[in-house]
């Protein structure tokens, strides 16, 4: 992500953006490692440090194996990115599960800088088409529409509507052919957003999801009217930054989303990027606060229809064979979900239905399993991938801390305290194990993100007659309620999760997060 | 200069000539076989041959398909092929094998492809295991038994870590190591980031497990998502999870009318691969029944009432407008007009909306002239 002409400073911090940041970053990381070999460690209080001055390089805590390799550290950090993205909140909470959503894209000039590959417009363009393949997939039930920022204006590019094809093509026709110019108007395109959204159903959510690649706004009147106009109109709204954090879009996003800013992310790299835009496909949480009227609808469940020959259907006039018939008024639609065209009855299958069931109830998290469970187990339950067998082969005999620091002075006697070896994150090799707390079955990290993302089942919970998972139920891990784990009943793998908790932090510092970038005003 | 960046071949997409990996799910469930074989003819062993016959002939197409067999027996979900790697390998029955046995069986062995006869012992071999391990007793106390989910979500996870290297989750991958950049690079992976195609296929004799609906519904959106057809071959008893798992994936749904030619309906059917099937016309059933059934009474609706908050299905509107599953106070207001049948006011309520939302209303208004705000 650095740009090349940065190659010859020494650090990791991904200091992505020069312009924004300027020179002064540049001199006072210098010093800070000045004062850094002074005083050692930093210490937590002495006195307030910006986020950027707290270097940590991930070589620093990296373990070297008894042959010399690192081959370990390596695993378990990437275990622990991987991981992080996956434990969360468990809790069956209410979610806004029928949504609609207005996603804006930017199509100013700023979307043709070429920091991310091979220019934000295309990727932008080529992210918003996942996006929509993946938010309909997440939530057949909803509806979307999208505009884009261009030259000053807003610009429709779909109606609200529920069928990804539309949207897809729509992006195809007019946002693909759209050459980015001008500047980018939020005003604009959030009271669009705002009619949009108008006359949509209470029980649904009202969400707008902004990716925002300009670092200003020019706007016809007084931006803080439109946020207050939002809030009454309890639409909540979520930025995705390209550049650096704006003030403005800050404010947008607390004041949408009852004070909490975690709905605006400025990215890190396209991966980032990736991944900020991909999490508005979850539906949101409902908040305390009700911002929708839960609701009683109507639904017809329609029965397919196959036909010797073509007839008009009643949605697009188009000559098609066989359908779906509504069930109110024998109108014939051909794509599913919709609403009737002729009486406006909604009509679903019950698999569209059944696809939302996984965000009301969620697969809990997988707890790590520590080496001294381990030997329950020599491969995965589900792909029959080997796990990493005897403790004695992989991990170091002894464990060598390369840390230019006073701490690691202290460790470097020889006979240390093999207490303290374990406060530090002196990452061991992991054992690749990962324990369901209900069926007590162990499971690598890919089987663990492809379940809790994809499968949203146990493949082990599933596979196992319901007296076995009782008779397992005192083996270890202990079963947890629905919800997070509690980490003092796990006793041994607490050690492990502070492990990948350090690991993460260290991974994550090598980068300066987002909320650090510099404040730009519009 | 944008013509040189790269950019014109942003969205080029090597075809990609890819194995396929067949995982079969096959139910052992001994007192279901039992029933079928009286009424069909078809014995379970015979059927195994057949299907291992299957296997060898997917086998044959190229040097690089591989095949997993899934056992869906009455204690759970095993794996048969590969082996599970933490139990005992060895052949049961081979214990009672006199030495002549053994010779004999080395010189008909002789001749056979070695592919076919691993994929042969091993599966026989692990189904000799499982049943040794099975008591008549737990056979008469499940006649039922049937662990479709896991077994899908077994099969998957195999996929997923054979055909997409551990890969083929949501976002998958590490941030920042997007598949799409590392196709580019060469080697035998397709946009989406497989290296292998891969399409499942379901043997059943055992009837839904009805208490299984959100996860084999779970995992048949997984199977969509990895674009992993799921075929069926339903020998008794119509079943609607699996007519809706082979409608969802693109898979053939075939329940064959005279069970005894069941590797004739494996060969024509299912042995043709993605690329094949392309240009074929499948046998697969029309009519997938879909309907909902309500929550209060079980009763198969063509209209309902669907609480927007946790999706329950109800025949008419709960008592006191309060959802029985998740307990929440719902507005009937709404709903008192949509709840009788076909009447005019509720059409004219949505004509209204509609002409209210087209555009030109204030939405485009707010666009042609930016100064407006509402
Ligand atoms: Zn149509
Ligand atoms: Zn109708
Ligand atoms: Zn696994
Ligand atoms: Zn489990
Ligand atoms: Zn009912
Ligand atoms: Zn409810």
């Amino acid at each position: 992500m650095a740009d090349s002409d940065e190659d010859f400073v020494l650090s990791s911090s991904g200091d992505d953006r020069p312009k924004a940041r300027g020179g002064a970053a540049g001199s006072s990381r210098r010093s800070t490692r000045k004062s850094k070999r002074a005083d050692g460690a930093p210490a937590p209080g002495a006195t307030r440090r910006e986020k950027w001055e707290d270097i940590q390089r991930s070589w620093d805590n990296v373990v070297e194996g008894a042959d010399g390799s690192i081959a370990g550290t390596v695993i378990g950090l990437l275990e622990a990115t991987k991981r992080k993205r996956l434990l969360r909140d468990t809790t069956p909470i209410q979610r806004g599960i029928i949504r609609h959503l207005v996603l804006i894209l930017d199509l100013s000039s700023a979307m043709l800088e070429k920091d991310l590959r091979p220019t934000r417009f295309l990727l932008t363009l080529r992210y918003a088409r996942d996006f929509v393949t993946e938010y309909f997939e997440q939530n057949p039930i909803s509806q979307l529409s999208i505009i884009g920022m261009h030259d000053g204006l807003a610009l429709r590019i779909s109606d609200m509507g529920g069928n990804p094809a539309d949207h897809l093509t729509a992006l195809q026709e007019k946002a693909f052919t759209v050459e980015p110019k001008g500047a980018s108007s939020l005003q604009n395109a959030l009271e669009m957003g705002r009619a949009e959204l108008y006359h949509t159903p209470t029980h649904g959510t009202r969400e707008i999801l902004l990716i925002f690649g300009a670092l200003s706004s020019s706007d016809p009147g007084d931006i803080h009217d439109t946020i207050n106009s939002l809030v009454e109109d309890r639409i909540q709204v979520r930025i995705v930054g390209l550049a650096a954090q704006v003030a403005v879009c800050r404010e947008l996003v607390m004041k949408t989303n009852d004070g909490d800013d975690s709905a605006y992310g400025v990215i890190l790299d396209e991966g980032h990027y990736r991944e900020l835009m991909m999490a508005a496909t979850t539906p949101p949480v409902t908040r305390t606060e009700q911002k929708s009227v839960p609701s009683l609808l109507m639904m017809g469940f329609p029965s397919r229809t196959v036909e010797k020959h073509e007839s008009l259907c009643s949605c697009h006039s188009n000559l098609t064979k066989g359908g779906y018939i509504c069930p109110r008024c024998t109108a014939k639609v051909c794509f599913l979900p919709t609403e009737c065209p002729c009486c406006g009855l909604t009509l679903i299958l019950s698999t569209h239905l059944a696809r939302s069931y996984h965000h009301l109830f969620p697969l809990k998290n997988w707890v790590e399993v520590p080496w001294s469970e381990a030997h329950t187990s020599t491969h995965c339950w589900s792909c029959q991938t080997p796990f990493p067998t005897n403790q004695s082969q992989t991990s170091p005999i002894k464990i060598k801390i390369r840390k230019p620091s006073a701490a690691a002075a202290s460790t470097s006697n020889g006979t240390a305290a093999p207490e303290k070896d374990r406060q530090q994150p002196s990452l061991l090799p992991p054992t690749q194990r990962y324990a369901c707390t209900d069926c007590k079955t162990h499971f690598c990290i890919d089987c663990d993100i492809f379940a809790h993302e994809s499968i949203h089942n146990c493949p082990g919970c599933q596979s196992l007659s319901e007296e076995k998972i009782k008779s397992r139920a005192n083996m270890w891990p202990p079963s947890t309620k629905n919800g997070d784990i509690d980490l003092a009943a796990v006793g041994p793998t607490l050690s492990m999760r502070t492990q990948v908790a350090e690991a993460t932090r260290m991974l994550e510092n090598s980068k300066i997060a987002p909320g650090s970038s510099m404040e730009v005003d519009n | 200069m944008d013509k040189v960046d790269g950019t014109e071949h942003y969205n080029f997409k090597a075809p990609a000539d890819l194995a396929t990996l067949q995982v079969i799910i096959l139910d052992t469930n001994p007192l279901a076989w039992a029933t079928f074989e009286k009424s069909s003819s078809l014995s379970f062993p015979s059927a195994l041959s057949q299907l291992l016959i299957f296997a060898n002939a997917h086998l044959a197409f190229s040097q690089s398909n591989r095949c997993a067999v899934i056992a869906n027996h009455i204690d759970g979900v095993h794996f048969l092929s590969p082996a599970d790697p933490g139990t005992d390998h060895r052949d049961p029955g081979e214990a009672d094998l006199t030495l002549e046995d053994l010779k004999e069986i080395a010189q008909k062995n002789a001749s056979k492809y070695r592919v076919f006869r691993l994929l042969e012992d091993e599966v026989r071999a692990s189904y000799r295991r499982l049943i040794a391990n099975t008591t008549p007793e737990a056979v008469m106390a499940s006649p039922n038994a049937s662990y479709l989910a896991g077994a899908l979500s077994a099969a998957l996870t195999y996929i997923n870590r054979i055909c997409f290297g551990g890969m083929g989750g949501r976002s998958g991958g590490v941030p920042g190591e997007e598949k799409s950049n590392v196709n580019s690079a060469g080697g035998k992976v397709d946009e989406t980031g497989r290296t292998m195609h891969a399409k499942i296929l379901v043997v059943s004799v055992t009837p839904d497990p009805a208490n299984q609906y959100i996860p084999v519904m779970n995992s048949i959106f997984a199977a969509q998502r990895l674009k992993v057809p799921i075929d069926v071959c339903k020998l008794r008893d119509s079943t609607v999870f699996l007519q809706q798992a082979a409608d969802a994936t693109g898979g053939v749904y075939m329940e064959p009318e005279h069970p005894q030619g069941l590797l004739q309906y494996l060969m024509v059917g299912f042995l043709p691969d993605h690329l094949a099937r392309q240009s074929l016309i499948l046998p697969t059933k029309v009519d997938v029944d879909f309907r909902a059934a309500c929550f209060c009474h079980k009763k198969v609706l063509d209209i309902g009432f669907v609480c927007s908050v946790c999706l329950s299905i109800f025949c008419e509107p709960p008592e006191g407008a309060v959802c029985s599953t998740c307990q929440v106070k719902l507005d009937v207001a709404s709903l008192e007009n949509l709840g009788k049948p076909v009447v005019l006011p509720p059409k004219k309520k949505k004509k209204k909306k509609a002409i209210d939302s087209l555009p030109g209303s204030g939405v485009a208004s707010a666009a042609d002239s930016p100064a407006r705000t509402e």
